[in-house]
């Protein structure tokens, strides 16, 4: 019974949170008018229809689906540093954003989710393509490491090459849910059939925790469970990174807060992770439009703010 | 208190919703407006009152033919609006930074036009046009030429068109009279400094075209398709430009550091102390026909330092 009690405080946490993003931004509205602003035609039916909701729920979305991604990710790498960064994917998908803003700035914005998803996909077809899939977990996350810094390299000589494109380019690459609506929530939902998909994996992901040899001995298919599950993080973490730009730490630090409160037994940790990754990016999408308004801030902004102390102890700890 | 307070508010939104629609009406054109933006055909049918601006250049458009935008993209810091223009017009509130503006401030206020930058806005274009029809145009990289253009368009759709051409017709002989007083063809280069690095606004950015409408020249950068480019001491050598002149955006800035290195007494400017510092807000943020005028001005009494012209 007790095992549940945690779920119940994150849910109620998550609930409220929801209330309080449809309530609060730069101007705060009553019970009531939140009420009034589902009906068409009512007074505060763009802020709360058209702008608060489907942001809340965006947030909740990639929020989870970052999260989740982060604790596929550490499953398989089985290290608590791991997270979708060190696949590249993020970063490559900043890399195809930024190259098409510069290089093509006067085409439509509505393609830069197609480009930047693109991106990610390729970085991780590339990392594959370079480590093969039986190669040690260690090479991989080496190898992946080597290429994101590459990539964040390469965006930098784009962004010291061509000044003017910097603004736009940076605010991409803080992640943000400024501007992001239900087009933005469609365009997601799809990739949530993958949501299933990573819970199906928590058994199997069990037995990798004890080691790869126990895991074989297991009766585990190891290099074909490493694959899914990695395919399936760097999909969530492209889909999601498409739409509201790499948000970082999210992937980190959610999988782990979650394996602090509710064990590491994934059956019960990969829905918590989710869990958390929604209330730490609503979390830091309310500060970030409510710190001082009418100025929005990205939320990539203020989940760096969170989570780069937290590596740190977290880093400190485990030595 | 919150929920009388929320409720005042509720009840005079509504209010305004109401008047402002019964303006609709008043205001209703017999033949509807009908103009080119950045996304198409803009045609607006009524005489907007309440206009909310996301970048500068679009309130100092407003500003020359004597409207008041009732919200900005001011990046909360209203005093990074011209101060020209702050004169002209009332009170506004900040609709926050131009990259991010709030959407929530902006439907609060109830706009009957938005007039947003391609360049930034393109991605909550959807958006704003549930709050209000948008007018799109060019602002970020617009160049000179552009910005006549696009207060010559903000003219039209506000119902302002004959004031507008007046006022653009204006502007044409305020800057030629400031041409008169600069010398012809010197080669003249602007740049924005901060802490660690100096960007130099080049012939196709705004301030160059600026420059050139003065009858000033712009210096040669080297062939690049970028209007705004970094450059090291050692590039800005290169360049060599007769006059040099500096917007610091931060105190000490990279020139600053510069001064005391020994390249730098090599470049013309600086042997034969030419150069200029302007306010980096109005020379490189601004820009619109108050904007251009201003920098005109600066230019004179840059040349001239003893005859300071009167402020207009």
């Amino acid at each position: 019974m007790s095992r549940y009690i945690p779920f119940f405080i994150i849910s109620v946490l998550l609930i409220s949170l929801v209330i309080a993003n449809l309530l609060f931004g730069a101007i705060s509205l009553s019970l009531h008018d939140v009420l009034r602003g589902f009906q068409p035609g009512s007074d505060s039916y763009f802020t709360i229809h058209e702008y608060r909701l489907p942001r809340t729920l965006l947030a909740i979305l990639v929020g989870a689906m970052l999260a989740l991604a982060g604790a596929l990710v550490q499953g398989v790498i089985r290290n608590p540093l791991a997270s979708p960064d060190i696949l590249g994917v993020s970063h490559g998908a900043g890399l195809a954003a930024v190259v098409y803003m510069i290089y093509f700035p006067h085409s439509s914005i509505s393609w830069l989710p197609a480009v930047a998803l693109a991106g990610g996909l390729c970085a991780a077809l590339i990392l594959w393509w370079l480590c093969g899939h039986r190669s040690s977990t260690i090479k991989l996350a080496i190898t992946g490491v080597a290429l994101a810094t590459f990539y964040a390299s390469t965006v930098d000589f784009l962004m010291l090459i061509k000044p003017l494109e910097i603004n736009n380019a940076l605010l991409w690459l803080t992640g943000s849910l400024w501007g992001r609506s239900w087009p933005q929530i469609t365009m997601l939902l799809p990739w949530l059939v993958l949501i299933p998909c990573a819970l199906y994996l928590a058994k199997p992901l069990n037995l990798l925790h004890l080691g790869e040899d126990s895991a074989v001995s297991l009766g585990a298919r190891v290099n074909l469970l490493r694959l899914i599950a990695l395919a399936v993080a760097v999909a969530l973490t492209a889909a999601a990174v498409s739409i509201c730009g790499p948000i970082s730490f999210l992937g980190l630090v959610a999988p782990h807060l979650a394996r602090k409160l509710f064990g590491g037994r994934h059956q019960a940790l990969l829905p918590a992770t989710m869990l958390v990754g929604a209330v730490l990016l609503l979390m830091a999408d309310l500060v970030a439009r409510t710190i001082d308004p009418p100025i929005e801030l990205p939320a990539g902004i203020m989940t760096a703010v969170l989570g780069a102390p937290y590596f740190l102890w977290l880093l400190i700890r485990t030595k | 208190m919150a929920l009388t307070c929320a409720s005042t508010l509720l009840f005079s939104a509504l209010s305004q919703a109401a008047s402002s629609h019964g303006s609709h009406s008043a205001n209703t054109l017999d033949k509807p407006i009908t103009v080119q933006d950045s996304k198409g055909t803009f045609t607006i049918d009524y005489r907007p009152k309440r206009i909310v601006v996301l970048e500068f250049s679009f309130a100092d458009a407003l500003a020359s033919v004597g409207v008041s935008p009732i919200g900005i993209a001011d990046d909360k810091d209203p005093s990074r609006v011209l101060p020209a223009v702050r004169k002209i017009i009332k009170p506004w509130t900040s609709v926050g930074t131009r990259s991010q503006p709030s959407l929530e401030t902006i439907a609060a206020l109830k706009p009957d036009l938005i007039i947003a930058d391609i360049s930034r806005h393109e991605g909550v274009y959807a958006d704003l046009q549930k709050i209000a029809p948008t007018l799109i145009l060019p602002s970020r990289r617009e160049t000179y030429q552009d910005s006549l253009k696009a207060a010559a368009i903000i003219g039209k759709v506000i119902g302002k068109n004959k004031e507008m051409q007046a006022r653009l017709a204006k502007h044409q002989k305020i800057m030629a009279a400031y041409a008169k007083q600069l010398p012809k063809g010197v080669v003249v280069q602007f740049g924005v400094a901060r802490d660690d690095t100096l960007f130099l606004h080049t012939a196709d950015s705004y301030a160059g075209g600026v420059i050139r409408a003065l009858g000033l020249a712009n210096a040669h950068t080297g062939k690049n398709d970028s209007a705004s480019r970094q450059t090291s001491l050692e590039q800005l050598l290169s360049i060599n430009p007769d006059y040099l002149i500096i917007g610091n955006y931060t105190h000490p800035s990279i020139v600053d550091k510069w001064e005391k290195e020994p390249l730098w007494s090599v470049l013309k400017a600086a042997r034969e102390h030419h150069i200029l510092y302007v306010n980096p807000n109005v020379w490189s943020r601004c820009r619109g026909i108050m904007a251009a005028e201003r920098m005109g001005q600066d230019l004179v009494n840059l040349f001239h330092p003893n005859q300071i012209a009167p402020q207009q």
